[in-house]
């Protein structure tokens, strides 16, 4: 599914990019004039270029209507996989192509300093919501450190795996907080791949990126996705005490089918108590997990775990639909409706977390500079009250 | 990004999927291995002689889910397949790494290998593998909740 999507990407934007050669001012002349200006484009005059660069969209050229939002009740399709079915991607799981101003700004800054994001690596469908950036203005990047092969398989990830991955580059930390500074972000997301093969399981590594950002740029917000370090406490010690404002470690799924869907060397009990450890040594730090919906848990295990969480003192929760990355990985047992996803985001706010971002296609990073200033603004609201 | 996967993955195994081509052999060198899956389904596939039992499944589109995770790297247990005791004996010798992997494998036998490191050969025309659960059953341990309340 996630393959056709990328394709769809691929195709339009080459589409998008042609259209407006053709359709800008010029395109009002006959067909041989047109022509001439399509070769002759890269000697457009500057303010030409911005005039073209700006002008109509792909956006409004097309009607848009496969997230009509109005046909979703009426989807009949099967949501539960039986026996031998393969599910059919249901119409609310269907993203828009990823467009705008401030996603290409983005994306060529990346390209310029270097950096390497989760968000293109694994092809989250989600990214030009997050790097446009929302009601606050506040574009979300997960930057990504220590390559781009982990140490395990989980069933669920379609990151690269080896035994081996290649050495880290001791260079990163400095060049990433340097590149981040520069790019002016207001909250960044740092993730990585589990790294086994290292004696501290990366954390000082780790560490050291988000000790030299604060340093560069204090003002930024800073969010770490951490592994569960082999369950080594004084690792998840390093990191929390590093500067960071949000510490994220996913437990991924319901405690019953962590076998199933994590690598045997990850657990459930593991990841809660990296969370509880991090709150413990960094009190003032705020705390988020996130788990995938649709693998085949019930209903009582997924509100059973997330009161697990809150007693953790876990504050912030995302649930989102897993969807099978490659045929190698485990198949969708279910599609969960929209309507479902809120009622779990009614139970996580009257659990009482700080927030709880749910939806089908919401991940563990998605929006997290919107929902953590939209809900820091709120809380400093009723504070002066 | 493929030009990167493929750098990488012809430095670690000379016998990954991406790299062979589908050649018409003749009919001595296929070998039939039947996997039963997790839900007692038999699946069968011809396989070439020299396939590891992961890319029989990864090549074949066999429906068996979450298998071969690290695709063969000795990064994980996903492949485990659980041999008949005759089979196993004359299997090539499991290395430290592979043991390594096997150890951690939910549903662990005296005849468990995984698929990524055995090689289809010849005499093994005909094999049974059984494709273990990776949990025990849901079901069952939904009524034992049930019981219990």
């Amino acid at each position: 599914m996630a393959l056709l999507q990328r394709g769809r990407c691929c195709g339009a934007a080459a589409t998008t990019s042609l259209r407006r050669l053709v359709l800008g001012p010029q395109g009002r002349v006959c067909e041989s004039h047109v022509c001439s200006q399509y070769r002759a484009s890269s000697s457009l005059p500057d303010e030409k270029k911005e005039f073209l660069q700006n002008g109509p969209d792909l956006q409004d050229f097309v009607s848009g209507d496969f997230s009509d939002k109005s046909m979703w009740a009426e989807y009949k399709g099967n949501l539960k996989r039986q026996k031998g079915e393969r599910l059919r991607l249901p119409p609310w799981l269907k993203t828009e192509i990823p467009i705008g101003k401030n996603y290409n700004k983005l994306k060529s800054t990346l390209r310029s300093l270097n950096l390497h994001t989760v968000c293109e690596e694994a092809r989250c469908p989600n990214i030009g919501e997050c790097w446009g950036g929302g009601e606050y203005a506040t574009a979300t990047a997960t930057i990504m450190l220590m390559g781009d092969t982990c140490t395990r398989g989980c069933r669920f990830c379609s990151v690269k795996t080896a035994k081996n991955p290649p050495p880290l580059d001791l260079n990163e930390p400095y060049n990433t907080a340097k590149a981040i500074a520069e790019w002016g972000l207001d909250y960044v997301v740092l993730t990585s791949v589990d790294r086994d093969d290292i004696l501290d399981g990366g954390a000082e590594h780790f560490a050291k990126t988000v000790s030299h950002l604060k340093e560069r740029n204090s003002k930024i917000l800073v969010e770490c996705l951490t592994p569960d370090f082999r369950g080594d406490l004084k690792a998840v010690e390093k990191v929390a005490l590093s500067g960071l404002d949000v510490y994220a470690h996913n437990v991924e799924t319901v405690p019953e089918l962590q076998r199933k869907v994590r690598d045997p060397r990850a657990n459930f009990k593991q990841s809660l108590q990296v969370l509880k450890h991090a709150k413990k040594v960094q009190p003032d730090v705020i705390s988020k997990t996130s788990i995938m919906l649709g693998l085949g848990e019930t209903d009582e295990q997924v509100y059973s775990t997330m009161k697990l969480l809150r007693e953790a003192d876990v504050d912030c929760l995302t649930l989102g639909q897993y969807m099978q990355p490659t045929k190698r990985h485990l198949k969708v047992e279910e599609y969960v409706t929209p309507d479902k996803f809120k009622h779990w985001e009614k139970v996580g706010n009257e659990l009482g977390f700080h927030y709880t971002a749910s939806g089908p296609l919401v991940r563990s990073s998605y929006k997290a500079g919107e929902f953590f200033l939209k809900n820091l603004v709120e809380k400093r609201k009723t504070k002066v009250i | 990004m493929s030009s990167k996967l493929f750098g990488f993955k012809s430095t670690v195994s000379h016998r990954l999927p991406i790299h062979r081509l589908q050649v018409q052999h003749s009919s001595a060198d296929r070998v039939t291995v039947h996997f039963i899956n997790r839900d007692g389904e038999r699946l069968t596939a011809t396989a070439k002689e020299g396939e590891s039992l992961l890319e029989v499944v990864f090549n074949q589109n066999l429906g068996i889910d979450g298998f071969g995770a690290c695709e063969g790297t000795l990064a994980c247990s996903t492949c485990h397949l659980i041999f008949e005791e005759d089979v196993f004996q004359k299997l090539d010798a499991i290395t430290d790494e592979e043991l390594d992997m096997l150890d951690l494998a939910y549903g662990l036998t005296d005849t468990s290998r995984l698929g990524c490191q055995v090689c289809v050969k010849k005499a093994m025309d005909g094999l049974t593998v059984q494709v273990p659960m990776e949990v025990a059953d849901m079901r069952r341990e939904l009524e034992v909740g049930k019981q219990s309340k």
